[in-house]
């Protein structure tokens, strides 16, 4: 009977199976559930989604890699609450397609990054950082500055996401190519749509300072000001404020 | 190379080049973004300059009988030598970037050559390439030998080599353009996952063929390992990589995953990349070249098998451990820790069954540094599999987690255990495979064991230390109760350090070119003898082989 | 939705457990049953002598 092993290797696709199997069941022990946990991710109702020109300055934080250096993900630990505010909550990353919590900080966490500095110290720090911080070894990202945005197929990228279940409106898909330079151009008529359909708080401003044209580091400057205020449910938390004490 | 194809193989294998050629004509004339355009020139050039390949050598002679008798090799030799320069590409990266975090003006005002955009042309290069590369080579050689069955075909080792490092191409050239999904050691788009899968799928059928075709009943524990390692990861790959393209004109998709979700997904996949890519793969590759290179069967079989269901079983549940208190839940958490600290039971008897069989044959490790490659790889594995199952402990990854503690761990494992295996075992293959007796200088592998050691050393001390001092500056209160450091401070404290890791890197990447020079002159000279008579068998083992059958009938 | 959770969740802390106690058990068992010893003592030896041709 206990040639059975024996016999398994004999057919060698038998013991393939087995391997799969044998293999599979932790993925599918811990990964399962969470999907189908309610309390996996807690409400947040006043969650919004990102516009399409925060989305646009997303996709270029992927492109350049920042995720290698910056985390996105403030643990729940005394040091990083006090360092970084409040710990990051499932919710505030629930429409992030893919999340970029990181895992390795060469510089800071940013997860709460956003209102921190003004968009002044960000294009000059995306110039060279370190005309802010002497110290700095962040590469200098003067190419963003010179790349204007090509919005010309926006709508696409909302739709995709519209399909792996953030829920943008097919109004938001429909403007979205509008709406990614009405949200720099302030003075434009097209920030109006944008308020509308993103929301009163939504930033509209010239975020690099340069109104001639709506380039790259419009976008990520968008989105690193937005990063930790898409919602306010981790600073209502509970636990967070008993953490942070009586003020 | 295409001489030993049959006619048939050479009419098919300009097929699917032809095949290739349009679908990558026509991604360049219809895509609408311009990297996606790039990438489509990519794949119609590989395929165009492949199929003059295929043409120059079409109407040689087929191969006469005599070469289905032998093992097919050559596919192993290319991969020997493509892992080679993937190894010393993406190491010399892999130190640009080490100096770019000490000298950050060194980025030029250039996209591509920033450190966002060159860290995953390093890990890709090195897991993906030199590792893959090896791993493919390698297990072409072992499960061939230890069938005592040739390979099916001629074709298809060769696509599967073409088409591996047609993905490697794609995903290192992206990053330098900016094509990137962001899921670290998984950034290459949708339309390379999709052809990984298939190059996947051919390999895995390869290897079933070879195994069908044994004479050895046993399927020798090596082939146990790199079938985990080729199913495991494909489940790893395809499951991660789910994502929808915006178009299929696009090159940029967005993960089906989201949020926490996507957190538990990513890193499931990251830490059993680890486990069987970077693991299993190269835990058959020393149960079959370690107990070679020293005339010794393995110390306990046994041991491997109770090792190899250890492994593929724990592995599976300790991806959890990455996201020690994040939103993650906690049992989950939990769960990650404690198979993380289990899975030190199988690590631990595969390291000490290879140290033990070399029981009685330390000499061997004192005069052979090929051998030492091997020996020191296992002391790395041991180590590391500690150091990993210790960090996985929550506290412990409290502090360690986001720091340079965690780059210096899996580099102990990467330059350690992963690099000196495969160095070991090329060194051990290129004189079988070229019949040789031994490598062109033996010394030179000294000289490259002792660098590749040297630097190994000075990387992980380097970053042990720095990451413990960033892990506690950054907790450190002051007598007043608040923090005491600011971030910029602990920045400013791993200079040093980083400097010291660049030479470390440097040590090791000049190991490796002497490796390739090494490897280069050696198979010169097995050209240049190529008229006089062939070496039947390496030297090594056939007398511990004889003594062993001496002792069976006795 | 819960409910179908609350199974999962507990199908993983039960279960969980009793597959890998009895995964353990039959690898154990198998790789130390006396009549296997041989088998694996060839297959240890085997690459030590593999040949440069495969058998016919």
């Amino acid at each position: 009977m206990f040639n059975f092993h024996y016999r398994l290797e004999r057919y060698s696709i038998r013991f393939a199976i087995l391997v799969v199997i044998v293999a599979s069941i932790g993925g599918f022990v811990e990964i399962a559930p969470l999907f189908t946990i309610d309390e996996t991710v807690e409400p947040a109702p006043d969650m919004r989604v990102y516009t399409p020109l925060e989305l646009a300055g997303r996709n270029i934080y992927i492109r350049e890699g920042c995720y290698a250096c910056h985390s996105q993900m403030i643990r729940s630990l005394r040091d990083e609450v006090e360092r970084y505010g409040p710990y990051s909550l499932a919710a505030e990353s629930q429409y992030d397609h893919p999340m970029l919590w990181g895992s390795k900080r060469t510089g800071p966490d940013l997860a709460r990054v956003g209102g921190k500095y003004s968009d002044y110290w960000h294009v000059v720090h995306m110039n060279n950082p370190r005309d802010v911080v002497p110290e700095s070894v962040m590469p200098s990202y003067r190419w963003l500055g010179r790349n204007e945005l090509e919005p010309a197929d926006f709508d696409l990228h909302l739709r995709a996401q519209q399909k792996v279940g953030v829920p943008y409106t097919d109004e938001m898909v429909a403007n979205a190519i509008n709406d990614l330079s009405g949200q720099a151009n302030p003075d434009g008529k097209r920030a109006e749509g944008v308020l509308a359909r993103y929301g009163e708080a939504t930033n509209i401003r010239d975020f690099d300072g340069d109104p001639t044209k709506v380039t790259e580091l419009d976008a990520l400057i968008a989105y690193l000001q937005i990063l930790g205020r898409l919602t306010e449910v981790a600073h209502q938390n509970p636990v967070m404020k008993k953490l942070e004490g009586p003020k | 190379m295409v001489g030993q194809l049959t006619v048939n193989e050479r009419k098919l294998a300009f097929l699917i080049l032809i095949l290739i050629a349009v679908v990558g004509l026509a991604m360049a004339i219809t895509g609408a973004d311009k990297l996606f355009v790039v990438h489509g020139l990519i794949i119609f050039l590989s395929a165009l300059g492949t199929i003059f390949l295929v043409i120059s050598g079409y109407f040689l002679p087929p191969p006469d009988i005599e070469n289905a008798k032998h093992y097919y090799d050559d596919p192993t030799r290319a991969g020997i030598i493509i892992a080679m320069v993937w190894a010393v590409f993406a190491m010399f990266i892999g130190d640009w970037v080490a100096w770019l975090l000490a000298f950050p003006e060194m980025t030029f005002d250039a996209a591509w050559a920033s450190f966002g955009r060159l860290r995953p042309v390093h890990t890709t290069g090195i897991i993906f390439g030199f590792g893959g590369n090896a791993l493919i080579a390698t297990s072409f050689h072992v499960v061939q030998r230890t069938s005592r069955a040739r390979m099916p075909d001629n074709l298809s080792p060769w696509v599967v080599i073409f088409g591996y490092n047609l993905f490697c191409l794609l995903a290192v050239s992206g990053y330098f353009i900016g094509i990137t999904q962001s899921k670290e050691y998984a950034e290459p788009e949708w339309y390379a996952d999709i052809w990984l899968v298939i190059i996947w799928v051919t390999y895995f059928i390869l290897y079933l063929r070879v195994l069908a075709r044994r004479k050895e009943p046993h399927i020798y524990v090596a082939n146990w390992y790199y079938m985990a390692f080729i199913l495991v990861v494909a489940i790893l790959h395809i499951v991660n990589n789910l994502a929808i393209p915006i178009s299929l004109m696009h090159a940029k998709s967005y993960s089906a995953f989201s949020g926490v979700q996507d957190a538990m997904t990513q890193w499931w996949y990251g830490h059993n990349a680890v486990a069987f890519f970077l693991t299993a793969g190269f835990l058959g590759m020393l149960y079959y070249f370690l107990p070679k290179q020293a005339g010794r069967p393995i110390y306990s079989y046994r041991m491997s098998i109770v090792g190899f269901w250890g492994i593929t079983f724990f592995y599976m549940w300790a991806g959890s451990h990455h996201l020690h208190y994040t939103a993650l839940p906690t049992w989950v958490q939990t769960l990650g820790m404690t198979f993380s600290a289990m899975l030190l039971i199988p690590s631990w008897i595969a390291a000490g069954n290879a140290l033990m069989t070399l029981n009685g044959a330390w000499h061997k490790v004192r005069d052979d540094a090929t051998l030492r490659f091997m020996m020191v790889a296992a002391v790395f594995y041991g180590l590391s599999t500690f150091e990993g199952s210790f960090m996985a402990i929550r506290p412990v990854n409290a502090l360690s987690h986001y720091t340079d503690w965690t780059i210096g761990h899996v580099h102990a494992g990467a330059l350690g255990w992963v690099a000196l295996i495969t160095f070991g075992a090329i060194y051990a293959l290129v004189p079988w495979l070229w019949k040789q007796k031994r490598m062109y200088s033996p010394k030179l592998v000294e000289v490259h064991f002792w660098l590749a050691l040297s630097g190994t050393l000075i990387y992980v001390f380097s970053m042990w230390n720095s990451g413990i001092i960033q892990g506690l500056m950054w907790r450190t209160y002051n007598e007043s109760g608040t923090l005491a450091y600011s971030f910029v401070q602990s920045m400013v404290e791993m200079h040093p350090y980083y400097i010291a890791r660049a030479i470390g890197g440097l040590f090791f990447l000049i190991g490796a070119i002497v490796g390739c020079y090494n490897i280069w002159m050696t198979v010169r000279s097995a050209r240049m003898l190529a008229g006089a008579p062939e070496f039947e068998t390496p030297d090594l083992g056939i007398a511990s082989a004889q003594e062993i059958k001496a002792g069976e009938q006795a | 939705m819960n409910f179908e959770h609350e199974m999962l969740v507990g199908f993983a802390k039960s279960y969980g457990l009793f597959y890998l106690l009895a995964l353990s058990l039959l690898v154990l068992v198998y790789t130390y049953w006396p009549s296997n010893k041989k088998p694996f003592d060839r297959a240890a030896r085997s690459i030590i002598d593999d040949e440069d041709r495969p058998w016919e």
